[in-house]
């Protein structure tokens, strides 16, 4: 190890005990050995074994620390006993005349170059005890004031020395920490650089990503024309499946077209006087001023129109008209999305052609069935016996229930179809559910089944006394079906203040709590009714929700598996039963 | 004819069944013989019909809505138009047991609507209910 690298060492910021304790060590080695050199500079013996034992001591003591870090705190404890040391060998060579009074200054630097002001007083105290206390304890024979005067003097020396090389190596470290704070700072931010750097290339990659997949979406919407346009009408975007609907490519319409171009300048007048012509309207475009309406006002629209192709054909479309906002949620311009309707009006009128056919194909030989029964049961001279009767009652049930089929057949696609007309006249309810009970009369009857009926006259309603008997006869049939032989059904009629309800319950079967949300879908059969082998197919339900929908009115059910079913109709009352009239009644 | 329209002895009233279903014809032809009235013919396509109607001028024509040739409605409206048929009173019987067709049948000029299927019981009365209101009226 060269002196340059030691000094190198010593000036790392943490220089550890044994590295500082060196210099001393070597440099006390050197003065003993110069001192066996020169015999006549020893004045005392002792003193130097003294002074031997103490900075080997401190040399240990110096290992020791840097062996075992955590004990650093005890550092000082080595330079001074290197005072101590070098106390014994000044005054074991002639005290005042010592060679070697000089070694001093390297644990005065130790301290001094300790953090704190402190260490300067440490230094300095030392550095008194070292050369006074000889005299002092009298162990010196030198006329004390002169030393007493030496050693105040240079004791004052080595201090400021020492409080210089505090401040200095006070103001290195400082320079230091700053040094670092600084290149923990560039670190840091070299660090965030490269994190924002990365996040960027994300985005980036995302953006991409996204703008591939919208890419992807617009292209592959060929089957729905989408249609963007500015707030007046001016189209700025036009996907595929625009162009493949109207015949005209989006570079012959972007920017140079207006969407109501495309639209029978009929419908949208027509529409423009429905909304009483639309306050957005301008004269320059009020067809495209009908279209948004909806949208302009904030909400999504969906109804249909006529498109007009750019060959002059036309085809029906379902159109859904929505505003586009901008950051700030203002309106920038409007997005039509428009299927072709084409297809489903074809199918809804095959559908019409095809119940109308049914319905007359099945009707007309179920007329000669019913009809020529009839002649049988009518025929005066040929009087049928008991059993030819019977069979005959059973043909007829039967070819009566196959027609009811087919009118709840036909009933559910007029409601589907919207074509399903009501009559409607101010009446009483309670006649209705009279008879509705009356003609359910047999068949509770031949199941066994206890009718009891509560009819309270509770007020008008407006209605077609026939749909609601219907109604009445599906609710009133179902539960004679539903119940065992031996329970009981029991359809009540009562008015409250505002409405009529009719409730047809029945000790049954009952209904899994799970079917309840179904059980007025088209062709739904409870588990009970398949498993129990009830004859139906799952539309009586349907009708009668159906009519009383369309009566204002509400279905409510309740029911509990093994226990029963309760069902109520509930119809807005035209009139209570108190105003009941003669006139009315007719 | 108006001489025997007038004759007070209860001359039958006569009455011509269109409809295309050979076994509903019948099954007409069963109800107006039950009713007490007269069948004066059949005719199974709306043509016939037409050509039957102003060869025998008949008080009553029940017919079918739905026939190939001149359809019900058709037939009832030329029946109505025609002023030497103003004797012949018109009875549909439908399979569309619709409010639209019911009152499409009644602009047609149809006095009565029946729905298919039909009590044969209940059309012979209403044919007797026609043919007495009708020569009360005359």
């Amino acid at each position: 190890m060269t002196l340059t690298t030691v000094v190198n060492r010593l000036a790392t910021p943490n220089p550890s005990p044994l590295l500082k304790q060196a210099p001393t060590t070597v440099l006390f080695g050197i003065a003993v050995v110069l001192v066996a050199a020169n015999p006549g500079s020893l004045t005392s013996f002792p003193s130097i074994v003294a002074a031997t034992v103490a900075i080997v001591l401190a040399t240990v003591l110096a290992t020791v620390l840097t062996a075992m870090s955590p004990l650093a705190k005890f550092a000082l404890l080595v330079p001074a006993i290197d005072l101590v040391a070098i106390g014994f060998l000044r005054f074991g060579t002639g005290e005042a005349l010592s060679s070697f009074s000089a070694l001093i200054i390297l644990p005065i630097i130790w301290f001094a170059a300790e953090e704190g002001r402190e260490h300067i007083w440490f230094a300095f105290i030392g550095t008194a005890i070292v050369l006074i206390f000889p005299s002092v304890a009298g162990l010196s024979d030198s006329s004390a004031l002169s030393v007493l005067l030496r050693a105040a003097f240079s004791a004052a020396v080595f201090t400021i020395a020492a409080a210089v090389i505090n401040e200095l190596s006070r103001q290195a470290k400082l320079r230091l920490s700053s040094v670092r704070r600084l290149a923990e700072e560039r670190k840091s931010a070299l660090e965030s650089n490269e994190l924002r750097t990365n996040q960027l290339a994300e985005s980036e990659a995302s953006l991409r990503q996204a703008q591939r997949m919208f890419r992807g979406l617009w292209g592959a919407v060929t089957e729905q024309a989408v249609i963007g346009t500015d707030l007046t009408g001016m189209i700025d975007a036009w996907n595929p499946g625009a162009a493949l609907m109207l015949r005209i490519g989006a570079d012959q319409v972007e920017d140079k077209r207006h969407v109501d171009e495309f639209h029978l300048a009929d419908e949208l007048e027509d529409r423009a006087r429905e909304l009483n012509y639309p306050a957005g309207a301008t004269v320059l475009n009020p067809g495209f001023s009908a279209l948004v309406e909806e949208a302009r006002l904030g909400s999504a629209e969906v109804r249909e129109w006529t498109y007009r192709r750019a060959d002059g054909t036309e085809l029906p479309v379902e159109l859904s008209v929505t505003p586009r906002l901008d950051d700030d949620g203002e309106t920038v311009g409007y997005l039509f999305v428009a299927h072709d309707r084409t297809k489903a009006h074809e199918v809804a009128k095959l559908k019409d052609d095809f119940v109308g056919l049914i319905s007359h194909e099945l009707r007309t030989p179920l007329s000669s069935i019913l009809g020529y029964l009839e002649l049988m049961r009518d025929d005066d001279d040929d009087e049928l016996t008991e059993t030819q009767l019977q069979y005959l009652g059973v043909a007829e049930r039967n070819a009566n229930r196959l027609l009811v089929l087919i009118g709840d057949l036909l009933f559910t696609a007029q409601v589907e179809s919207g074509k399903f007309n009501l009559e409607q006249h101010v009446q009483s309810m309670s006649p209705i559910v009279s008879a509705a009970v009356d003609s359910a009369r047999p068949a509770a009857v031949r199941a066994g089944v206890t009718l009891v009926v509560e009819i309270i006259d509770g007020g008008m309603v407006r209605g077609d006394s026939v749909r609601l008997g219907q109604a009445c006869d599906n609710l009133i049939s179902n539960a004679i079906k539903f119940t065992p032989a031996g329970g009981t059904v029991t359809v009540s009629l009562h008015g409250e203040a505002h409405q009529i309800i009719v409730t047809v319950s029945d000790t049954g079967m009952g209904i899994p709590e799970s079917e309840i949300d179904q059980l007025f879908s088209r062709f739904f059969r409870a588990s009970t009714a398949t498993r129990n082998a009830v004859p139906g197919v799952g539309l009586g339900l349907t009708i009668t929700k159906a009519i009383v929908t369309a009566h204002g009115g509400e279905m409510g059910v309740g029911s509990e598996e093994g226990v029963g079913t309760k069902f109520s109709m509930t119809l807005p009352i035209e009139q209570p039963a108190r105003v009941f009239s003669a006139d009315l009644a007719q | 004819m108006s001489d025997s329209h007038e004759a007070a002895s209860p001359r039958k009233a006569r009455v011509l069944v269109a409809d295309d279903d050979p076994d509903i014809r019948v099954l007409v032809g069963i109800a107006v013989r039950k009713s007490g009235l007269e069948l004066v013919g059949t005719a199974v396509d709306g043509t016939e019909a037409w050509e039957l109607v102003r060869e025998l001028k008949p008080d009553l024509l029940v017919t079918d809505v739905s026939m190939p040739g001149l359809s019900g409605l058709e037939l009832c409206s030329l029946v109505r138009d025609d002023d030497e048929l103003s004797g012949t009173r018109v009875v549909m019987l439908s399979a569309a047991a619709d409010e639209a067709a019911h009152i499409a049948g009644r602009d047609a000029g149809a006095v009565d609507y029946l729905i298919k299927p039909f009590s044969p019981r209940e059309l012979a009365e209403r044919l007797v209910e026609l043919t007495q209101s009708s020569t009360a009226r005359l």
